[in-house]
């Protein structure tokens, strides 16, 4: 058995499909790809962020809540959306999908493994960053896969306006990263 | 005398690895070596990337799942 994993370890085609990172060309062209077929297939572009809000609602509603007068919420489409439930939505599955399948990339590359959290500090960051991701994709209606990949990909100039802002938070981003971690 | 520093960036997440290799290295002198510990798989690709762009001499080794150390002698 240990003769057969040493062979595939060093199998080229192993290393290039499952051990070394793709070339970032081999991404963008896949991502694109991938995308159109998802705006074919589902009849609206990809995005990540939104999945996880209608989660937030699903659970809410399961604990007794509604969100049925919530602005974001009080569309038909938003109510059917809920209506149909998880099983139906293919964002959820996307999601799921992204998930299974970033962990089957690690596995399959041997990259497992538990990390340690280094300090209490990057708890602290961790939760701030979060927060802030989340409540940004939601008051920018996308986060950057909706309202930056995807919507540039349909031509959209909101697109290119998040792209800026995009940029100007990283680099505040990585300067506050610098401050408080190094 | 060329001497081998060890520098941990074990449980850190990008972009930190490569900055503390930056700092790190700006204070060797040529012909010592850098041993960058990350398990982080971003860091694995960006580390040795910036390393090669500024001609210095990158192997690296894994250790076990996820975790690797990149050598870095500084040209």
């Amino acid at each position: 058995m240990k003769k057969f994993f040493d062979k595939v370890k060093n199998n080229e085609f192993y290393k290039a499909w499952f051990k070394d990172a793709f070339p970032y060309i081999t991404g963008a062209v896949l991502l694109s790809v991938f995308q159109i077929i998802t705006y074919i297939t589902t009849g609206s572009p990809w995005g990540v962020s939104g999945v996880f809000a209608d989660w937030g609602a699903w659970i809410f509603r399961a604990l007794g809540g509604s969100v049925d007068r919530w602005f974001a919420y009080s569309s038909p489409s938003a109510q059917a959306t809920l209506e149909a439930g998880i099983l139906n939505h293919a964002g959820s599955w996307r999601n799921i999908g992204i998930i299974v399948g970033a962990l089957f990339a690690t596995l399959m590359a041997s990259g497992f493994k538990f990390k340690k959290i280094k300090s209490f500090k990057q708890v602290i960051a961790a939760m701030i960053g979060g927060l802030l991701m989340g409540y940004g994709a939601k008051v920018a209606l996308g986060c950057n896969i909706g309202a930056f990949f995807s919507s540039i990909a349909v031509g959209n100039v909101a697109g290119w306006v998040f792209a800026v802002f995009l940029f100007l938070g990283a680099i505040v981003g990585s300067k506050l990263l610098v401050k408080f971690f190094m | 005398m060329s001497k081998e520093v060890f520098l941990d960036c074990l449980g850190e997440a990008c972009p930190i690895p490569l900055v503390k290799t930056e700092k790190a290295l700006a204070k060797l002198e040529k012909g010592d070596v850098l041993i960058v510990e990350v398990d982080h798989s971003c860091a694995m690709k960006n580390v040795p990337e910036w390393a090669i762009k500024h001609g210095h001499n990158v192997e690296i080794e894994e250790v076990e799942d996820g975790q690797w150390n990149i050598f870095i002698e500084k040209v």
